[in-house]
């Protein structure tokens, strides 16, 4: 095993530790996380089998399918904050409008 | 409508550091009779103590949401207080209480859900309009149709007037400023019946600087068009 590979499987496996650590809830993130956390494992201990992969999917080099897959992985990541984030943004709304509300105060007479 | 029946409309008031302006803008829909409801969207002016006295509903937002939050805010407090009319106001005067009450008008025999002000029915009002808005104006108003299927005359000019039942259907989940094409996404959507009504715009020196700028129509189409794609 090569230093190289023994950084990134450090890596690896600190994110997802610390996923795991954050966010208990949501099976199927967490199955899904994990599954993603084994393949890159996998592709750093062996790298060849990513190359093996990509060549059956067309694709010249490992690394350059590792490079596509990672953009992709991004793109999606970014979708699921942002919905999250909207998400809060308007629980925050219903909140601030109850309080509004709840300290209304009517014209003087 | 008689003065004595006017307490039942009620004028939504979006303001945001308005303090220079507000009282001035809500005096004469108090004087009229009009019920008057003020969402101050979290203002760190003297907006506050400039109505102590004005004779509104105050009603504050504990930090600053956007129009689009306030607007609902505003809406869902009046049918909380038995309103039979819900009428937009801008705070910065540049609506007239005249073209108002020509929308108010347009919803009391009951065919018309929705009067929406338009700034291009009367020559007038469109040559009230700076020519660089015109254009810009143009523009939304064929977004707004590609996006919402209201084909309007005019955009985003904040003078409307519905009916209780229009405004219980009504619900703005848009905070910022694209409440605007919201609102006519939900007139399509859910079949009111709408008319547009002629408005004169009063572009005072304050309302320009306050308004929205150009700039600022580019982050309303990307937020529609992202609320569109995610919800």
């Amino acid at each position: 095993m090569t230093p190289i590979q023994l950084l990134l499987l450090l890596i690896v496996a600190v994110i997802v530790l610390l996923y795991f650590r954050r966010l208990r809830t949501r099976l199927f993130d967490r199955l899904f996380f994990l599954m993603i956390g084994a393949s890159a494992g996998v592709l750093v201990a062996k790298p060849e089998w990513a190359t093996a992969i990509a060549n059956a999917l067309g694709v010249d080099r490992g690394a350059d399918l590792v490079n596509y897959l990672g953009l992709l992985g991004l793109g999606f990541l970014w979708l699921v904050l942002y919905t999250r984030q909207r998400e809060i943004d308007d629980r925050l709304t219903d909140l601030a409008r109850k309080m509004a509300l709840l300290e209304a105060k009517k014209p003087k007479k | 409508m008689a003065k004595k029946e006017r307490g039942g409309t009620f004028f939504v008031v979006p303001a945001y550091n308005e303090g220079q302006v507000i009282a001035e803008t809500v005096r004469p829909l108090v004087a009229a009779g009009y019920s008057v409801v003020v969402v101050d969207d979290g203002s760190s002016d003297d907006t506050a103590t400039k109505l102590a006295d004005a004779g509104v509903h105050y009603v504050r937002h504990p930090q600053n949401l956007g129009q689009g939050a306030a607007l609902q805010t505003g809406a869902r407090y009046a049918l909380g207080e038995g309103a039979a009319y819900v009428v937009h106001f801008d705070a910065d005067g540049q609506h007239s209480l005249e073209s108002m009450e020509g929308l108010l008008d347009m919803l009391m025999g009951g065919d018309v859900d929705v009067a929406l002000g338009s700034r291009f029915l009367r020559r007038e009002d469109r040559a009230a309009v700076p020519r660089a808005r015109r254009l810009l104006l143009k523009g939304a108003v064929i977004v707004n149709g590609l996006l919402t299927g209201l084909w309007l005359s005019d955009a985003h000019n904040g003078a409307r007037a519905m009916t209780r039942w229009a405004a219980e259907q009504i619900e703005l989940k848009e905070n910022g400023f694209a409440h605007a094409t919201e609102i006519l996404q939900q007139i399509h959507a859910k079949g009111l019946r709408y008319v547009e009504g002629p408005t004169r715009i009063h572009y005072t020196e304050y309302s320009t600087f306050k308004g929205q700028k150009a700039t600022g129509a580019i982050n309303i189409l990307i937020d529609l068009i992202l609320r569109r794609l995610l919800k």
